[in-house]
């Protein structure tokens, strides 16, 4: 039901025309700080700001599947670590990069769609329980299967080294490739989301009897986005491959896919921008809490959790909202005046359906 | 066939540990439809609390009631301070609010106590008795007793008290049981606290075989889940029934069939479950749900 | 005295209000009907007495103001709601349905007496009093839920729409039991109708709603004499 739309604040064409102009404008400063970045900041931030990338794209996925689509998914872990053991295993076998990145996209997609054909007819927790297994079961596989994944030692691939020609330094250049592919990602997923198929995700989420009826297959459209959760997730472990250079069965833990839904949701559940604040959040506030007092991280890391969760229940991403709602709303107290009720909030509000749209009786 | 009797021995005990944090599961969502990640964390601290007390000099079964006492407190004021606060919004929000809960606890526990193992006293003696040719642990045996007891009593309270009914009546219905008087929020937090001392009671008892530590229950939680999916989620008896199977087969896969092995045990329950769950989806015990238009 | 009185109340779900001022009362072993179309506010204004809904003015019961006590609050103080849809315990089984009504009370002999009498103004509840309430029949779960608002002893009984979704014949003996139990327990009663006939079977008087807002009030025969409230509410 939310979206990411954030409210224009003026209304009429000349409103829509400032507000599209803004978001141009955010779009370009945000382009040239992402290019500039790298070359002005340490080996230490390009880190930071790479994996923020890298999970981005991880969640990018899992809100794919979770926030659009509605269902639960506990196993992007187990398709990052399945992307990062294919693009381990094709680098150290000399596969060309955009073809090993190709596979880790592919792969797993179709370990997702396998998964989903099973597991998509069954309700909502049934499906948790599924996705749940894979991280669980992908650890103990991962050691076992040592000639594919080096084992319980993990896979150390030294790659990516920045070519003599761009004059760039190796964190650099790294930067710039996971960037360059989590900037296609997401306006791939941005248009996606915004076009019939986005449409259908929705409905679905929002009640599956009334998209069978609109000729809309539930079936479907889940297994397509979770399809799509599993190639971004595959893909996320390819540029994580490209930052850490190694990858282990601890990639895969289950604890990795509980932190990327609340890493999700903290930045906004079915929202675009949503996974990139999420990521930011994933990677730096362990950082930030270790570095407050590392004895507690764990617990300030949680202690913010929460916090976040109380502030913005919609999670980040709905900030700009929220202020520009506390704001109006202290300006209506000046001037009370009747707004008309939008349907969105007499039915949130109510415990019960109000009688203004209850319509039809069984 | 002594071997097999152990096996299945140990396995029911592995068992009964998952049923009594699936039943708290179990008990969470019937009222508040949430999936409570949490229910590890509370368990972990109030074993934790009875780990203190034996250090102290306490006797375990003191220990423990102490800890029941203490999960039962817990679990009350995490229901009323902070679930409350999420109880009515986006599910994905309450439940990530579950899973902050589990890393504060889980923090908390580890700020006190540090990330290392430590040893914890058993409540039984370390004998093994003889059953039909076969040698049981008498852990193994007081575990499952224990958890018996437990379930008989907490059916003796939901079917015959009057508290009981309460309960059932706001996890059927809060809004309606608030018009007949129900105090629905008190019953909520009796809830919670409920499931917080089942946790404290499974971890007290299998913090010996274990060790103690802030992510003792890390696994137990994901088996006592798939036990509350698989019993049907609103079903405690299922619940039961799904987290003794479970046991069972995975220390039968482990032991019998050489390719598993200790590590790829865990594989076992899992797969059981997916295929139990696309053949039958709404669990082994669960109603079938007809979501209307 | 009224038993019950709203004095200009609004209500609003969320940023959206739905009552703009309702005003009307309830005599001491009275028994008034809220009639209107769809969308009036009928639904609203029971919910605005049972504290189940953000207000604004006065609600008074037995002089006391009630507005902004919650449901388990006004529950105590004597009013049963009795919702719409019915908000019957599924899982419960009918006798358990019946004995959560009670929940308030500490008379237990006299609470058994009062399930047989149920059971008595019910015979389809006696026949499955062991069954769980969610097997039953929509007639059944609406006599089941007036008989759980009775089980409360109540001083006030709030009948939401328990026409709704009934066959005629199903909803004229839902009614000729809620007579019953008002001459026979003197329960005063705040029945909302979409069907007037049935209304009038019980209440002496009625206020008509539309959008929120009070259109009409009167004594039964003033309102049945009324050519628009025929033609409106009562089919011609």
């Amino acid at each position: 039901m939310a979206t990411s739309m954030a409210a224009p604040t003026t209304t009429g064409r000349a409103g829509h025309r400032t507000s599209r102009w803004k978001g141009v404008a955010a779009v370009g400063v945000l382009g040239i700080a992402l290019v500039v970045a790298p070359l002005v900041s340490s080996p230490y931030i390009n880190y930071q700001l790479s994996s923020i990338a890298v999970f981005a794209v991880a969640i990018l996925g899992l809100n794919i599947v979770m926030g659009y689509t509605g269902q639960v998914s506990l196993g992007q872990s187990a398709f990052l670590g399945l992307g990062a053991y294919i693009a381990a295993y094709g680098i150290l076998h000399g596969w060309p990069g955009p073809l090993t990145l190709l596979l880790c996209a592919v792969v797993p997609a179709a370990v997702g769609t396998l998964v989903a054909l099973a597991a998509a007819r069954l309700r909502g927790l049934a499906l948790a329980m599924i996705t749940l297994a894979l991280p669980i079961v992908g650890v103990p596989l991962a050691r076992r299967f040592a000639d594919f994944t080096g084992g319980s030692q993990g896979r150390v691939v030294s790659w990516l080294r920045a070519p003599e020609s761009s004059g760039l330094a190796n964190d650099q250049w790294r930067y710039y490739v996971v960037v360059l592919i989590a900037v296609v990602a997401f306006a791939l997923a941005r248009n996606l989301v915004r076009g019939r198929i986005g449409r259908s995700f929705a409905i679905v989420k929002e009640n599956e009897a009334v998209a069978l009826s609109m000729g809309v297959s539930p079936y479907r459209t889940k297994v397509l986005a979770f399809t799509i959760a599993s190639l971004l997730g595959g893909v996320s472990g390819f540029m994580y491959l490209a930052i850490v250079q190694f990858t282990s069965p601890e990639t895969l833990v289950f604890a990795t896919s509980i932190n990327l839904v609340a890493a999700m949701v903290i930045g906004g559940s079915a929202s675009i921008v949503g996974s990139a604040l999420g990521a930011a959040y994933y990677v730096l506030v362990p950082v930030l809490a270790g570095q407050v007092n590392s004895s507690r991280t764990a617990l300030i890391s949680g202690v913010v959790l929460l916090a976040v969760l109380f502030a913005l229940p919609a999670g980040l991403v709905s900030l700009p909202r929220r202020l520009a709602r506390l704001r109006s709303s202290s300006r209506r107290t000046q001037h009370p005046q009747q707004d008309p009720p939008t349907p969105d909030e007499a039915t949130r509000s109510a415990s019960a359906p109000s009688e203004a749209t209850t319509d039809q009786h069984s | 066939m002594s071997f097999f009797i152990q096996v299945v021995v140990d396995g029911l005990s592995n068992g009964a540990i998952y049923a009594a944090i699936a039943l708290a599961i179990v008990l969470v969502y019937r009222a508040t439809a949430l999936i409570n990640f949490a229910q590890g964390g509370m368990a972990v601290a109030a074993t934790f609390l009875a780990y203190a007390l034996t250090r102290a000099g306490v006797p375990v079964l003191l220990a423990l009631l102490a800890a029941v006492v203490f999960g039962f407190v817990l679990g009350a004021v995490v229901e009323r301070g902070v679930m409350r606060h999420f109880e009515g919004g986006d599910p994905d929000t309450a439940v990530v609010a579950t899973i902050a809960l589990l890393v504060i606890l889980g923090g908390a526990s580890a700020y006190f106590f540090g990330y290392e193992p430590h040893q914890f006293p058993s409540l039984f003696p370390n004998k093994t008795i003889e059953v039909f040719g076969a040698f049981v642990s008498l852990r193994s045996i007081g575990t499952i007793a224990v958890l018996l007891v437990v379930m008989v009593a907490l059916q003796v309270l939901f079917r015959s008290t009057k508290l009981g009914l309460a309960m059932r009546a706001v996890a059927d219905n809060p809004q309606s049981s608030a018009l007949s008087g129900l105090p629905v929020s008190r019953l909520l937090m009796i809830g919670w606290g409920l499931a917080a001392a089942l946790g404290a009671i499974a971890g007290v008892l299998v913090a010996p075989q274990l060790f103690i530590s802030p992510g003792m229950l890390d696994f137990v939680l994901v088996y006592a889940l798939a036990s509350a999916i698989l019993g049907g989620l609103d079903s405690p008896l299922g619940a039961v029934v799904a987290a003794a199977f479970i046991g069972v087969i995975e220390n039968l896969a482990g032991a019998y069939l050489d390719f598993i092995g200790d590590d790829l045990k865990i594989a076992v329950p899992f797969v059981a479950v997916i295929v139990i769950l696309v053949v039958r989806p709404q669990g082994l015990f669960g109603r079938k749900v007809t979501v209307r238009v | 005295m009224s038993l019950l009185e709203l004095v200009d109340v609004t209500a609003s779900y969320g940023h959206a209000q739905v009552l703009h001022g309702i005003s009307f009362s309830l005599p001491e072993n009275g028994a008034t009907g809220l009639l209107g179309a769809n969308g009036a506010g009928k639904t609203t204004t029971l919910r605005a007495i049972s504290g189940t809904v953000r207000t604004t003015g006065r609600i008074l019961f037995e002089g006391r103001d009630i507005s902004g006590l919650g449901p388990d609050r006004t529950a105590h103080l004597g009013i049963a709601h009795v919702p719409e849809g019915r908000g019957t315990l599924g899982q419960l089984s009918v006798r358990e349905n019946l004995l959560v009504g009670a929940y308030q009370r500490r008379d237990r002999k006299q609470v058994a007496t009062d399930v047989d009498y149920v059971l008595d103004l019910f015979p389809n509840l006696q026949e499955r009093v062991r069954s769980n309430a969610a097997a039953l029949s929509g007639g059944e779960q609406q006599m089941l839920a007036v008989g759980r608002a009775f089980m409360a002893k109540p001083r006030v009984m709030l009948l939401d729409e328990a026409s709704l979704g009934l066959a005629p014949s199903t909803a004229r003996r839902v009614y000729e039991a809620v007579v019953r139990l008002r001459r026979e327990a003197q329960v005063s009663m705040v029945v909302v109708e979409q069907n007037a006939n049935l209304a009038f079977s019980v209440v002496d008087d009625a206020t008509v709603l539309e959008t929120g807002r009070v259109a009409l009030s009167g004594s039964k025969d003033e309102l049945m004499g009324m050519d628009a409230v025929r033609r409106a509410y009562l089919g011609g």
